[in-house]
């Protein structure tokens, strides 16, 4: 133990070193090591993706609302993806599909995982914790700029000749592997995959500097059974990732192999473009299982940190305790565990053992007990609460709304026997869109407005927030509720057009609809948008704790530092929600006031941990006095 | 001038937008709303609550129950029935769950909404809630999964040895169907052998290759079990035919099936839909490129006696038959049978493969 | 108001700044994120192993012999976990000279590992089991050797900073932290390719 101990105290002596540093532009603010300006830097960063995420599915719902219409005046935007029929300009079959791979690319993996969980991960874990940084400065550091290069090279794939990525955002192969299956599939995915190994690399430092960080750098106090549940999903997201990125990259490899090497991982006895390629004996499937042993977690690692982040706000703005604090940590546990047991439940129909798609099936049946745990724990945190409608507060509940509707159609898609008609239809794109795009989204949006004060010591304007939630409330639930209805209808996602099939001829109505409300919601994040960057230099200045929280971010100064608390790290003593104790005097009491400042509101058990505590204070004395001997 | 017109509009509203806005935070920052704790925004948000609960249980119920015909497709198929029927009995389980949850979820911030002279109830934890709450939904997903798990094995059970067999393959961006022909026996093939015409690349070498037969149409009869055989040759398809509830990827280098027993002819679908015009498609539900949209095919269900009609007739145009040229690649013993089955004079066969050859 | 809540608790004495720093669990936060990229490697292979399973039960499988250099190559790397010990142990009995001749040597094998990697691809060649075109069983095992292979150069390039280290004379029992992780992960690269060659033997 003596050399960690000596390693330690230099890396002490670093920390304060830091402090002396000239802080100079880059930095400050490009390459910064401080754990809250990365974190920034993952917002604005995903922010900026997700109105690019967002403007693809305007443009690909202009095609699916308005198959009709006359498309040219966006020929200044997209060049060439604009093709003219007849006189009339439409966009290019292929280009819908680069959309349509492009949005979901984006939206899960750069807007879900790295704007939603980087930025909150990096910005709370350290504050909520009690710690100066995260573990490696400069790992965290790196995680962002890999990031920063991978949205780079993906954002380049949408310039070149030949088109970005356009098999999916599941990249199956053939479709993937073979550039004369469709122009995407050429340097276009090349790009994505490039790119892909770029943003796994990212996260993996990053999850490795979270899970470290909440093991090693806990403050006096806090253990796992204090800490707020924010913390407890950012970290069960980190170890989900931790272990299922990994397994992307593999499957990636092996495509890259067959893409440029001519291995035959993936491919097997192929005729396209009039002549038979060489490969046999590859199997599709096994990207597919591949591929999905990561992107079922993924589900996961984009939905936690939203639910940690509702937890907490929540509670907070209910001015109740969350109900039942051990059982969502269990439940989160469970979801952790059985996330990645689940995965085939996406390839019922892909002519897999049917026998396999017995036991999914009863495994993805399991995974909705612990989400319903969490869906009535949240409706009873509310139950005799004190709610104040913040922002934050709305898009929480929205978020348990969304959960709930995307959560229950999960039901029907788990069991085969129901998939085998939905599998691939508008139905599925409903539920994901809910229970994972909309929900996380509004966890995102939450956070955003809940630390707004914390990150930029500015409020965000509340009337403002409320308009972009009443819109984006009601937006969301106007394009994505119908789609049910398109769904059980039998539409297939991912068409161009449905006027080939009789089958599919109605519901064009119903698709205008749709598409009139995705616009409307778009537009409706321009508020949002507005509201950010103007409050964050023109907001009301915040006070110390504006939503009168408990947890230990709220204890640094209103700007805090590198370095988070200008003096000592507070010590924690109790849960992360004492709101509304009976007998206290305000409605929330902090971690760090110690019960024996609170005798009037402790409960029985409690007041024996006041002893506890005066005892170790006066075991906390000897030590520093055997130091100063030492 | 229009477009100058509604540029100028645009900033017009840009413009009394931002006024607004920063009138209305002079008037916060006046009247300390902002520090207040008990607002008008928290009773408004509160309202909305309820008002969006109300309107949109009365939007989503008015359009289920009068729209039904329209987002529901009729079903055509023995195990059809048997999903649908899970389907709906899961959307009575769950649609009671989302109506339940959904008053409380919203309700429950009307009826708590913020005053300042109470105090929320301290209620952290209370084991028996959630056990109950851990207990139930497992039961009810329990049955549903037992049902589901009996539907699941009776559709995927090997099919039986006299189903109404074809093939059905999947290519950029078509489905083609195959028969066994006379025979009844479809032919073995190799990709290798696929060319413009040759679209299977069926093997020539073989008997059971010679009468096989690709019509432009899939015909199967009415109350008998059919089996598709399953394949793609390029990337992956997925045969999909909504009224039969079928749906399966097709995946090169690995062939799929998928059995079924069709319950209503096309005319009877007609008839009961009360349109002439109706046919049973099959289309492709997983992404495959630029024609991913357009991959239909026809799907006839024939009364059994119309379906042996048909059979027979199609007996006569034979890939052979239509193909006549491949005949060279028959080897020399089976160039009988070929002729047999195919019933082109000798004579016919030797010119036209000259034919070709010179050509060639 | 708002700093109502600051104000009102008066705190009693706060920890000292030798409490603060003491980290939850024993372990330097380095070394525990190095047992955390460990595992995203095991992710890795366990990806590749699962996969080539699942082909190989698929049928269409060539099956043939390893070439014996692979085995040689595993009595290698075995010994060259042994020298690496021997160089941690002197560290931490600041035998400093030997510490720097163990750190050579490991390094000098690991290298000669890579390099008798690279001839065991030419024998594969030799053998017509090429990496493209060909059966996935012949390009599984290169895919297998040349991403232990990368992490094994990342380890060499990290013994060659030991060394270097070593020589300035910062390697000794005060300061172990380098030297304890180098082993760490040179000991775990060496355990994964005993189970890669053993399962590549066990199912070929």
């Amino acid at each position: 133990m003596a050399t960690a101990n000596v390693a330690l105290a230099h890396d002490a002596a670093h920390d304060d070193h830091h402090h002396e540093h000239k802080e100079t532009f880059w930095n400050k603010y490009v390459f910064s090591q401080d754990h809250k300006m990365i974190a920034k830097q993952f917002l604005i960063t995903g922010i900026i993706w997700a109105f690019i995420g967002g403007l693809f599915s305007v443009f690909f719902r202009l095609q699916l609302g308005f198959p009709n219409a006359d498309l040219m005046w966006l020929k200044p935007i997209l060049g060439r993806w604009i093709i003219e029929t007849n006189g009339v300009g439409q966009l290019d079959p292929e280009f819908y599909l680069a959309l349509v791979t492009m949005h979901g690319t984006i939206m899960v993996f750069f807007v879900l995982t790295a704007g939603l969980s980087g930025t909150f991960s990096n910005f709370l874990i350290p504050l909520q914790i009690g710690a100066r940084d995260m573990a490696s400065g400069f790992m965290n550091m790196l995680s962002y700029w890999f990031f920063f290069a991978s949205s780079i090279v993906m954002f380049s794939s949408l310039f070149i000749e030949t088109g970005p990525a356009s098999g999916g955002w599941v990249i199956y192969p053939p479709l993937s592997a073979l550039p004369q299956a469709v122009n995407g599939s050429g340097l276009g995915m090349t790009l994505w995959l490039v790119s892909m190994v770029l943003f796994i690399a990212s996260t993996l430092l990053g999850g490795i500097n979270y899970i470290t960080t909440v093991i090693n750098l806990r403050t006096k106090g806090m253990s796992f059974s204090r800490l707020p549940l924010t913390v407890w999903a950012f970290f069960l997201t980190a170890v989900i990732g931790l272990l299922s990125f990994p397994v992307l990259f593999s499957a990636a490899l092996l495509l890259v192999f067959d893409r440029s090497f001519g291995t035959s991982f993936y491919l097997s006895e192929i005729y396209i473009g009039g002549e038979a390629l060489p490969n046999v004996g590859g199997s599709p499937i096994l990207f597919q299982h591949l591929f999905w042993f990561l992107g079922h977690p993924e589900v996961y690692i984009v939905l936690l940190p939203a639910l940690g982040i509702t937890s907490e706000i929540i509670s907070t703005n209910s001015r109740k305790p969350i109900f039942g604090y051990r059982a969502m940590i269990g439940s989160m546990l469970g979801i952790a565990f059985l996330s990645f047991i689940v995965w085939a439940h996406h390839m019922f129909v892909t002519g897999m053992n049917p026998f396999l798609g017995s036991v999914f099936m009863l495994l993805t049946l399991i995974i909705a007990v612990p989400s319903a745990i969490k869906a009535f724990n949240y409706i009873t945190t509310l139950w005799k609460g004190n709610i104040v409608f913040t922002p934050a507060t709305l898009f929480s509940i929205g978020l348990v709304s969304l959960f709930i509707s995307g959560g229950l159609t999960g039901i029907f898609l788990g069991n085969s026997a129901i998939d085998i008609q939905l599998h691939d239809t508008y139905f599925v794109v409903a539920h994901f869109h809910l229970v994972m795009g909309s929900a996380s989204f509004f966890g995102m949006m939450a956070g955003v407005y809940h630390w707004f004060p914390k990150m930029f010591g500015r409020m965000m304007d509340a009337r403002l927030g409320y308009i972009h939630f009443w819109f984006t409330f009601v937006g969301v639930y106007m394009v994505f509720f119908p789609m049910h209805y398109i769904g059980i209808a039998g539409f297939p996602r991912r068409y161009y057009s449905w006027t080939t099939f009789e089958t599919f001829q109605g519901f064009t109505d119903l698709n205008m609809f749709v598409s009139i409300a995705a616009i409307v919601t778009f537009s409706s994040q321009l508020v949002f948008a507005f509201n950010f960057f103007y409050s964050i230099f023109r907001g009301r200045k915040s006070p110390v704790n504006p939503w009168r929280s408990n947890t230990l971010e709220w204890t640094t100064p209103v700007n805090p530092g590198h370095g988070n608390w200008p003096g000592e790290i507070p010590t924690v003593y109790r849960w992360p929600y004492d709101y509304s104790k009976p007998g206290a005097e305000e409605d929330f009491i902090p971690q760090h006031i110690p019960y024996a400042q609170t005798p009037e509101s402790n409960l029985p058990h409690e007041q024996e941990l006041v002893k506890q505590e005066e005892a170790d204070a006066k075991a906390n004395d000897e030590i520093v006095v055997e130091d100063t001997n030492h | 001038m229009t477009q100058i017109a509604i540029w100028g509009g645009a900033l017009l509203l840009l413009i009394i937008l931002l006024t607004l806005f920063r009138i209305s935070r002079l008037v916060a920052v006046v009247s300390e709303a902002d520090k207040k704790r008990e607002t008008n925004a928290n009773k408004i948000n509160a309202a909305l609550m309820v008002g969006f609960l109300v309107v949109g249980f009365g939007i989503t119920f008015w359009y289920s129950y009068n729209y039904f015909g329209d987002y529901t497709l009729p079903v055509a198929s023995e195990h059809g029935v048997e999903t649908d029927r899970l389907f709906w009995v899961t959307m009575a389980v769950t649609g009671v769950v989302f109506v339940v949850t959904s008053i409380l979820l919203f309700v429950f911030p009307y009826m708590y909404q913020f005053r300042e002279d109470r105090k929320a109830l301290f209620y952290p934890h209370n084991n028996r809630l959630e056990l109950i709450w851990t207990i139930i939904p497992a039961i009810v997903l329990t049955l549903l999964i037992g049902s589901g798990l009996k539907t699941w094995t009776d559709i995927t059970r090997a099919p039986s040895a006299d189903a109404v067999e074809f093939e059905l393959m999947g290519y950029q961006f078509a489905w083609r169907a195959r028969y066994g022909g006379a025979d009844g026996v479809l032919g073995p093939y190799n990709y290798q052998l696929i060319d413009k015409v040759n679209e299977f690349g069926l093997d020539l070498t073989q008997q059971a290759s010679l009468d096989d037969f690709m019509p432009p149409e899939v015909h199967v009869p009415k109350g008998q079990e059919v089996n598709i055989k399953i394949r793609a040759r390029d990337v992956l398809h997925s045969v999909f035919i909504p009224h039969m509830r079928v749906k399966m990827d097709a995946v090169p280098g690995m062939p799929t099936n998928f059995k079924f027993t069709p319950t209503m002819t096309t005319e009877e679908m007609r008839a009961e839909l009360g349109d002439p015009e109706f046919n049973y498609e099959i289309a492709c539900t997983e992404v495959c490129g630029r024609g991913h949209f357009s991959m239909r095919l026809i799907l006839v269900i024939d009364e059994p006696e119309e379906y042996e009609d048909w059979y027979a007739a199609q007996t006569e145009k034979t890939f052979l038959d239509l193909n006549p040229s491949y005949m060279e690649r028959v080897p020399e013993n089976l160039r009988e049978v070929a002729l047999i089955s195919t019933g082109v004079e000798p004579e016919e066969v030797s010119n036209v493969v000259e034919l070709e050859s010179t050509l060639n | 108001m708002e700093n109502l809540q600051t104000q009102e608790f008066t705190l009693r004495p706060l920890p000292t700044p030798q409490d603060e720093v003491k980290p939850t669990l024993s372990m330097h936060p380095h070394k525990f994120a190095l047992w955390l990229f460990i595992v995203t490697v095991i992710m890795i292979f366990a990806a590749f192993t699962s996969a080539y399973i699942v082909k190989q039960a698929e049928g269409g499988w060539d099956y043939f012999e390893l070439p014996p250099i692979f085995g040689i190559n595993t009595i290698i790397i075995v010994l060259s976990s042994i020298t690496l010990h021997w160089a941690y142990l002197s560290a931490k009995r600041d035998n400093l000279q030997q510490n720097r001749i163990a750190l050579f040597v490991t390094t000098a094998i690991g290298v000669t590992f890579l390099i008798m990697q690279i001839i065991g691809w030419r024998e594969l060649v030799y053998m017509g089991k090429f990496f493209t075109g060909g059966n996935a069983s012949a390009a599984f095992v290169y895919v297998l050797t040349a991403v232990h292979g990368v992490h094994l150069v990342s380890a060499v390039i990290y013994l060659i900073v030991m060394v270097v280290k070593a020589l300035g004379f910062r390697v000794h029992s005060k300061n172990m932290l380098n030297m304890e992780m180098s082993t760490t992960y040179w000991h775990f690269l060496g355990g994964l390719w005993v189970y890669l060659y053993l399962f590549l033997l066990l199912n070929n």
